[in-house]
């Protein structure tokens, strides 16, 4: 064997080479992440744009407290909590859908903690019994190709029951409730809204000109700014975003009101370092959050808000509330499989 | 005959043997047959929280269900055919003719690997969608979502898998065959059908059960182009993260376990018709120029590559745009990455690469040759675990990492929040390919080699180290380019795994295409791709440094 000389040398240098990156990586992946007193771990559904502004200036308000954040979807963050719910990694909760917050799985995990400033979130935007508050929201509005409506010369929709008329057969598309929050809030809203009866005849009437059901929630409207569809069901902020980044789309809110969706936050039970948890809570109803949240979300509960150029010129109005559907999260959570396992008979079949 | 080499083996060999084998088991225990087992467990406990087959039947009995399950056959099937059949052509083609250009379309035939699952719908949409590059320009109206967006994207994925291990099976061959077959004066067709085929059995049903299990698993494409078409893998996701449901994604995790169970046995039905086609007296082939032939190869394969370098172009056209698809002026703005961290993810995502492709060096080729060497009666056993994570959808892995591995006191509960669960997740959710690929290839190496050593009075352990190693090394630094690659793009299983501060580049892919950041998205893929090529070119130099040639590392 003419190679064996070489393949000696090889295999022994491989060998080294192999054996020591494998000493060298093992020893640094295995310091484990030990938490130490100022640390604190924050679990969120924020986007990943808005959450970096919100740290910065966090960062610059309580510059004791070392905050790491883990930002995953909504139901991704949830499936994360739920399977370790036994032994939890985090000690906060921030801007997560209030609809899931009060899933008894999750509740069971949280302890009631007020911030000394709450009084500045009106109480229909907090939890009874304290469990969590919400300090930003977002609202459902469509997302209109101006590119494609041209073409197919349709006129601007402005409300739901527009968007059952015969010549948007098609053009439509929305979020799937069964895997999208955004989804299952706009199908929820309509329910009560209308009453079941008349609401679930809307929804019939709607699965006629729907082209698919997506995913996520957001993906309807970036389908329709893309123009792979004319018209996504989703919501404002994502709209608003659009907007700005240069894609030729109208943000509509449906007259009859829309349906929105609260971020709440709220302080685990197992937390190992409540102090720094309670500050950082404290810091999200403080002056400092309020004003990065006013530059970001459509929704901002605390009173008294500024509303951003780019949010007033896609047609936001100044007060938001004239424009909500007010949601019964309560009713809106209990109802939820029953709700999705009907809409599933009807549409996914 | 198996069972009489064994019997022959010295003692120190016997309990060398049972010692490799028993720790391969149980590592592939600790880390495949726990953590399924903690989250199986729960596609048993019902709502009413009794334990019994309740949430089976209620599934079954579900209209919606059945279409699920036969979209989910019909895109596997379709598409594992249609994979074994272009690769098939495409790995003779490089292996067996004199074409020009061969690295250079095999290059390209791996792309697909070089990136996450989603990307291939991504540029897929941007190719073929409504508002896409053809609908554009062309002024046609296609529309793709649905079944052949599933189709092609996944064909296009699935299709370097396939394409590796069936070149692998045609690397080798000998030429004594060949020249015989000839000599009897046998037509290409018949020495195709009587030899060549024949040769490649084992590989072609590795390739099978590889392509259609990553098919049915596969979550990235089809819940990009998917439309209103739903697959298993979807609908775990729906009921998981959507609903909060695990038992009913236990449920679905369950069913996609079915298909492993069947490869373990279809491929000991062809195992047992397996023959070692290199031996020590065999002359390897060489493959002679045949002008009309090999250009007939070419053209097929510039067409293959085409293809696939049309939906990988797209992606990378797209990163470098203002605004797809209005504004088509170039633009660098989507790598500034404005995400929480910036580029960090992807030297994370190199590092944890790095861990598991050293890992997987020990774990799974060793695995693949302990079950070689050590035929036992807990071979079987070994292998059906093996291969079992290929059929296991990476969202059922993770939790399952979760559930069984955050438990104070738990013995590896120290691995838990660390890069290493990132890396073992990743070796064990793709033990399956590492494992098949390095057993088909340490099949054809033939057992002649060991015999011979062992009858010269070696022991196992020497003739591992001093005539093993030095045959099969090249393979064991496939394997762990494989796993390299394979760290850097999967998506599902590890999502559930990053911590603060281990954020991946591919879970920044998903999260950018999911806000709507379709550039960026395109952006971040193609630094993923960038960084995979730079790692083969780097490595390939080095071996070149080091005076070896002629290795591929991909295969």
């Amino acid at each position: 064997m003419a190679r064996s000389s070489i393949s000696n040398t090889v295999r022994t240098s491989i060998g080294r080479l192999a054996a020591g990156v494998f000493i060298g990586a093992t020893l640094v992946a295995a310091v484990p992440g030990i938490s130490q007193a100022g640390d604190i771990t924050v679990y969120t559904s924020y986007e990943e744009d808005e959450l970096a502004a919100f740290l910065e200036a966090m960062k610059a308000d309580l510059p004791d407290v070392n905050v790491d954040v883990l930002r995953l979807s909504t139901g991704d963050l949830r499936a994360r909590m739920l399977a370790e719910a036994d032994n939890p990694k985090h000690d906060v909760i921030w801007g997560w859908a209030a609809t899931s917050m009060v899933d008894p799985r999750i509740t069971a995990m949280l302890e009631p903690y007020s911030p000394a400033d709450i009084d500045k979130v009106p109480a229909r935007f907090r939890d009874k019994d304290g469990y969590w508050f919400a300090t930003t929201g977002y609202m459902g509005a469509f997302c209109v190709n101006n590119e494609e409506m041209a073409k197919d010369n349709l006129p601007m929709p402005s409300s739901w029951q527009d968007l059952i008329k015969p010549e948007y057969e098609g053009k439509l598309v929305m979020p799937n409730p069964a895997s999208s929050g955004t989804g299952y809030l706009h199908v929820a809203s309509i329910l009560q809204m209308m009453g079941e009866e008349e609401g679930w005849a809307y929804l019939d009437a709607l699965d006629k000109n729907m082209d698919q059901y997506i995913k996520s929630g957001s993906k309807p409207c970036n389908a329709a700014s893309a123009g792979e569809n004319t018209i996504g069901i989703s919501f404002a902020l994502r709209a608003i975003k659009n907007i700005d980044e240069g894609y030729p789309i109208t943000m509509v809110i449906p007259s009859e009101g829309a349906g929105h969706e609260l971020e709440a936050n709220a302080l685990m039970k197992t937390s190992q370092n409540k102090e720094d948890a309670k500050k950082f809570l404290d810091w999200t109803v403080s002056k400092g959050a309020e004003a990065e949240y006013n530059k970001w979300k459509s929704i901002v509960t605390m009173q008294g808000r500024d509303m951003p150029e780019k949010f007033t010129s896609a047609g936001l109005p100044d007060d938001i509330s004239t424009v909500l559907f007010e949601v019964d999260y309560g009713w809106a959570a209990e109802n939820r499989d029953r709700i999705i396992a009907e809409w599933q008979k009807r549409y996914e079949n | 005959m198996t069972v009489s080499r064994t019997s022959r083996l010295p003692d120190s060999d016997r309990v060398f043997g049972v010692a490799t084998v028993m720790a391969t088991i149980l590592l592939l225990v600790t880390f495949v047959l726990i953590p399924l087992w903690a989250i199986l467990k729960n596609s048993f406990v019902t709502p009413d929280g009794g334990i019994g087959f309740g949430n089976f039947i209620h599934y079954f009995a579900d209209a919606r269900f059945v279409t699920i399950v036969g979209n989910t056959f019909e895109v596997g099937i379709s598409v594992t055919l249609t994979t074994l059949a272009l690769a098939y052509g495409f790995a003779y083609a490089v292996q067996r003719t004199a074409m020009p250009f061969r690295n250079v379309l095999r290059i390209v035939a791996l792309l697909p690997i070089f990136s996450p699952s989603l990307v291939q719908a991504l540029g897929l949409q941007f190719l073929l969608g409504r508002n896409g590059f053809v609908n554009r320009t062309f002024g046609t109206e296609i529309d793709i979502y649905g079944f052949w967006g599933i189709f092609i994207s996944d064909l296009v994925y699935a299709f370097p898998h396939a394409f590796l291990i069936l070149s692998t099976a045609l690397a080798v061959a000998d030429a004594r065959l060949y020249e015989s077959a000839d000599s009897l004066g046998a037509g290409a067709w018949r020495i195709f059908r009587t030899v060549t085929l024949p040769a490649t059995r084992y590989g072609l049903a590795s390739a099978a059960f590889v392509v259609f299990t990553i098919v049915i698993t596969d979550f990235g494409n089809a819940v990009v182009i998917g439309g209103n078409y739903s697959v298993l893998a979807v609908e775990i996701y729906n009921q998981v993260s959507g609903q909060a449901n695990f038992s009913m994604g236990a449920v679905i995790g369950v069913l996609l376990l079915l298909p492993a169970a069947l490869a373990v046995i279809g491929e000991k039905w062809i195992a047992r018709r397996q023959f070692a086609s290199l031996t020590a007296q065999s002359i390897p082939l060489v493959v002679q120029p045949n002008r009309a032939r090999d250009a007939a190869w070419f053209v097929y394969s510039v067409v293959v590559a085409l293809a696939i370098l049309s939906l990988v172009a797209i992606v990378i056209y797209a990163s470098f745009v203002r605004l797809w698809p209005y504004n088509l002026s170039f633009s660098l703005r989507h790598y500034q990455f404005d995400v929480q961290n910036g580029i960090q993810p992807l030297w994370t995502s190199i590092y944890v690469a790095l861990l598991t492709a050293v890992l997987s060096v020990f774990f799974v080729t060793g695995a693949a040759y302990v079950n070689h060497a050590f035929p036992m009666r807990a071979s079987r056993i070994l292998y059906f675990l093996a291969i079992l994570p290929a059929a296991v959808p990476g969202m059922v892995l993770g939790l399952g990492y979760i559930l069984a591995f955050n438990t104070p006191g738990q013995p590896v509960y120290w691995i838990y929040d660390t890069i290493l669960i990132i890396a073992l997740c990743n070796v064990y959710h793709y033990h399956a390919q590492g494992f098949l690929l390095a057993t088909t290839n340490i099949k054809q190496i033939s057992s002649t080699f060991d015999e011979a050593s062992a009858t010269l009075g070696a022991t196992k352990l020497r003739t591992v180290w001093r005539v093993t190693l030095p045959m099969i090394w090249p393979t064991v630094l496939a394997v762990g380019v494989f796993f390299f690659m394979r760290a850097m793009v999967t998506l599902s299983a590890v999502i559930f795994l990053i911590t603060p501060s281990t954020q991946l580049a591919a879970v920044s892919v998903l999260y950018l295409d999911d806000r709507g950041a379709l550039n960026q998205a395109a952006a971040f893929a193609v630094c993923i791709m960038a960084t995979v090529v730079a790692f083969l070119i780097i490595t390939q130099l080095a071996l070149r440094l080091a005076g070896i040639r002629g290795v591929s590392l991909v295969r």
